[in-house]
């Protein structure tokens, strides 16, 4: 079997080139994980700019863009994606030293704090505040010097000794309710964002970010409703951190029980969790430039597909006419996720 | 799928141990095979698996031969039967012969007494026949201690001697401990770590309930020697005999799953975890159980045969020694394979059923049997034979 490319060239058209301001969704489900397409959309932004060769056709004038990636992870820890990326040939680590990368680790203190580092845990919020509205250019000195810490503050990393461990990433955690905890949490990433954003001195244009939110429907599966936290807020908290970042990916669970039961034609009256995860996805998927759905083969699994990927245009699509949105058409695709991490992405029947 | 290219260098045979491996952990791998014989590195990636205490389940988990450290594996069952909690049964023991930490959630100290007996190392128990191991292809004894790869039926070929001793000989002692080992569930585990055991009291305090019960795991963990290998159980999830109402909240379950997980994946602790969930109570058309689905590594369903089903059972069996089988196992997910997409696994699109015996949980490919009851149409295409090459001509 020959060794794929990293980026399989049916599916290039529509990781590499992402219009302005645009969002899109990828939706996932049990047995049919997106994780392989979001390190494709990483590769696609990250790895251009390094080889010259590789950036014309696909990408046009964008090629040359300065592209930043923010991966927001709220069920995989920077383990998983780091020796994951590394198989696409993608050091996760060293691009975040080259602050090209940040990755905001929502899985490990989310909702409880480990009791080793208590002390120190609870000082973000009341730091976070004030460090955002500081005006950005009193930062550039200190920064690009501190390397192998871009995205933590410095307190955060005397207070925290084991955030170094696991790698240069910012923790998230929950505290509070309602609309405020998940302010909190915008606040969080919007400042990865900005630091991430900071020109360095030789860049001669402002970078493009692109922010990755993988499963933030878990943050509204877990809290839900009774917690002040239902499909509208996070709607609103998903368009506050869109506002900071030149793209946007949502990873989001599209199981049938999630979508479907909140239904009218659903025999049974649906929970919260159900109601509220149907409608913060389909809100998303409306308004989306594009929608990317990954799932099993309706007749069964086999031996060399591993699902179906349909992309789709979303909600939102030709509502800003840039053209830059024109070249790609919907279609869906079988894909095949091989033991080495390389993917095959190819048509029905070929 | 022979040629596949292996991460591992050819060239590191002095030194089988330092293999690199680019994917799994890299700062853990090159310790653990020497260090433990309860973790061995999984045939696929290399990265640390343990055993589930049972090898048909083991051989069923995506070619790795067993459970990856760190990951979690959610077993549904329908109806009242209890098959899944032997399954624990076995899980615990395995991890209690092999000196390993286990950490029982929400059950009396009763559980951990009634764990099946050990037998001796899995190989030795099973009757397979010799002559197996005079076909072995012997170029192949560099890679005897590992598991097979994406075997379905025979499994490790674990700590044999390659003079194509009788697998008995294994369970005298004096050969490499065994990864995994065969229990019996009339008998009742003997053995000097069993106190070992950890229960974790599903008592009301004044904290939320699972946030009690995340302490108190988080602090036995923290507390233990740092090479200690654990285990999590989690019998009967959400079960109304042990867990209160309001605990089946989506905003109670989830945030303790979700930093359960991130328990499991702190690269320094070295942990699996095993959790069984009733289906008729749960069932999995409703959101929150999918949730939990999605928050698992690997998620397989039970289904056990209703009883009125007994004669179909019987005659399942492809022969009339086998056993029958018991219900039919669905794998809905398996570890790392689906994280990283999945579905390139041999075992995957298979029926599977399983039947649960003295001594040991058996899974098998399940295929329906001929119908016996249909004796009039197999008798009258007898007769006929094949039909003539010149009926089938056009």
């Amino acid at each position: 079997m020959p060794t794929q490319p990293p980026l399989p060239p049916l599916l290039a058209p529509y990781v590499s080139s992402l219009p302005q301001s645009s969002l899109t969704v990828l939706s996932s489900v049990l047995g049919a994980t997106g994780n392989w397409l979001v390190l494709r959309y990483l590769y696609a932004a990250l790895s251009a700019p390094s080889n010259s060769e590789t950036t014309f056709g696909l990408n046009g004038s964008d090629g040359a863009k300065n592209r930043k990636v923010v991966l927001v992870s709220f069920t995989r820890g920077w383990e998983f994606w780091r020796s994951e990326a590394k198989r696409l040939g993608l050091d996760l680590a060293r691009l975040t030293d080259k602050r090209q990368f940040a990755f905001v680790d929502g899985l490990s203190e989310l909702f409880y704090t480990p009791a080793a580092s208590a002390p120190g845990a609870p000082s973000p919020f009341p730091g976070a505040t004030p460090r955002t509205v500081l005006p950005v250019r009193s930062q550039p000195g200190p920064v690009p010097a501190r390397g192998p810490q871009p995205v933590s503050r410095s307190n955060n990393v005397n207070a925290n000794p084991t955030s170094k461990e696991i790698g240069p990433v910012k923790r998230l955690h929950l505290s509070g309710s309602g609309v405020g905890a998940l302010d909190a949490l915008e606040r969080e990433i919007a400042a990865v964002v900005k630091q991430l954003k900071t020109p360095t001195p030789g860049d001669v244009e402002e970078p493009e970010v692109l922010l990755v939110v993988d499963q933030p429907d878990l943050l509204l599966a877990a809290t839900g409703p009774s917690k002040g936290i239902g499909a509208t807020e996070m709607s609103e908290w998903v368009m506050g951190l869109q506002q900071n970042t030149h793209a946007t990916i949502l990873t989001l669970a599209a199981d049938s029980p999630l979508i479907h039961n909140a239904s009218m034609s659903a025999q049974q009256t649906a929970t919260p969790l159900e109601s509220e995860h149907a409608a913060f996805a389909i809100e998303s998927a409306h308004r989306a430039q594009m929608v990317m759905q990954l799932r099993n083969l309706e007749t069964g699994a086999a031996r060399d597909v591993s699902g179906v990927l349909r992309v789709s245009k979303g909600g939102a699509w030709g509502q800003n006419d840039t053209g830059a949105e024109g070249n790609w058409e919907e279609r869906e695709v079988l894909y095949f996720v091989q033991r080495d991490g390389g993917v095959s992405v190819f048509g029905r029947g070929e | 799928m022979s040629f596949r290219k292996r991460n591992i260098g050819l060239s590191a045979g002095a030194d089988r141990a330092s293999a690199p491996n680019s994917s799994a952990q890299p700062q853990q791998a090159p310790e653990t095979p020497e260090t433990n014989p309860g973790i061995r590195p999984s045939p696929d990636d290399g990265r640390p698996t343990t055993s589930t205490g049972s090898r048909s389940l083991d051989n069923l988990l995506a070619g790795h031969g067993g459970l990856p450290i760190g990951k979690t594996l959610l077993i549904e069952e329908n109806g009242t039967t209890d098959f899944a909690g032997a399954l624990l049964r076995y899980y615990a023991a395995e991890g209690v012969v092999q000196d390993q930490r286990i950490h029982v959630v929400g059950m009396p100290e009763q559980w951990g007494r009634s764990l099946p007996g050990l037998i001796g190392p899995a190989e030795a128990a099973d009757e397979k026949p010799s002559k197996r191991k005079g076909e072995r292809m012997k170029i192949a004894w560099r890679y005897e201690r590992l598991g097979e790869f994406g075997a379905g039926v025979a499994g490790s070929r674990a700590p044999t001697p390659t003079s194509g001793d009788q697998g008995q000989d294994a369970a005298n002692g004096n050969q490499q401990p065994a990864f995994c080992h065969a229990f019996d569930l009339t008998k009742r585990l003997t053995h000097p770590s069993i106190a070992n055991i950890t229960y974790v009291p599903l008592a009301r305090s004044n904290e939320p309930f699972f946030v009690s019960i995340h302490k108190q795991l988080q602090t036995a963990i923290a507390q233990s020697p740092p090479n200690t290998v654990h285990r999590i159980i989690i019998p009967s999830l959400l079960n109304p005999t042990l867990y209160p109402p309001e605990v089946c909240q989506p905003d109670h379950l989830l945030p303790f799953l979700h930093s359960l997980r991130a328990l499991m994946s702190t690269s320094s602790a070295r942990i699996t975890a095993m959790i069984t969930l009733p289906l008729s109570l749960f069932p999995r058309s409703s959101g929150l159980v999918r949730w939990v689905e999605l928050l698992s590594d690997g998620v397989i369903e039970l289904c056990p045969f209703p009883h009125s089903a007994d004669a179909l059972a019987t005659s399942g069996a492809a022969t009339s020694h086998e056993e029958p089988p018991q219900g039919v196992l669905k794998t809905h997910r398996l570890p790392v394979l689906h994280e990283r997409g999945g579905g390139s696994d041999q075992n995957i699109g298979q029926d599977w059923a399983f039947t649960l015996s003295r001594r040991k949980f058996e899974i098998k490919p399940f295929s329906l049997p001929p119908a016996e009851g249909d004796k009039e149409a197999q008798d009258a295409a007898a007769p006929g034979g094949m039909p003539k090459k010149a009926d089938l001509e056009f």
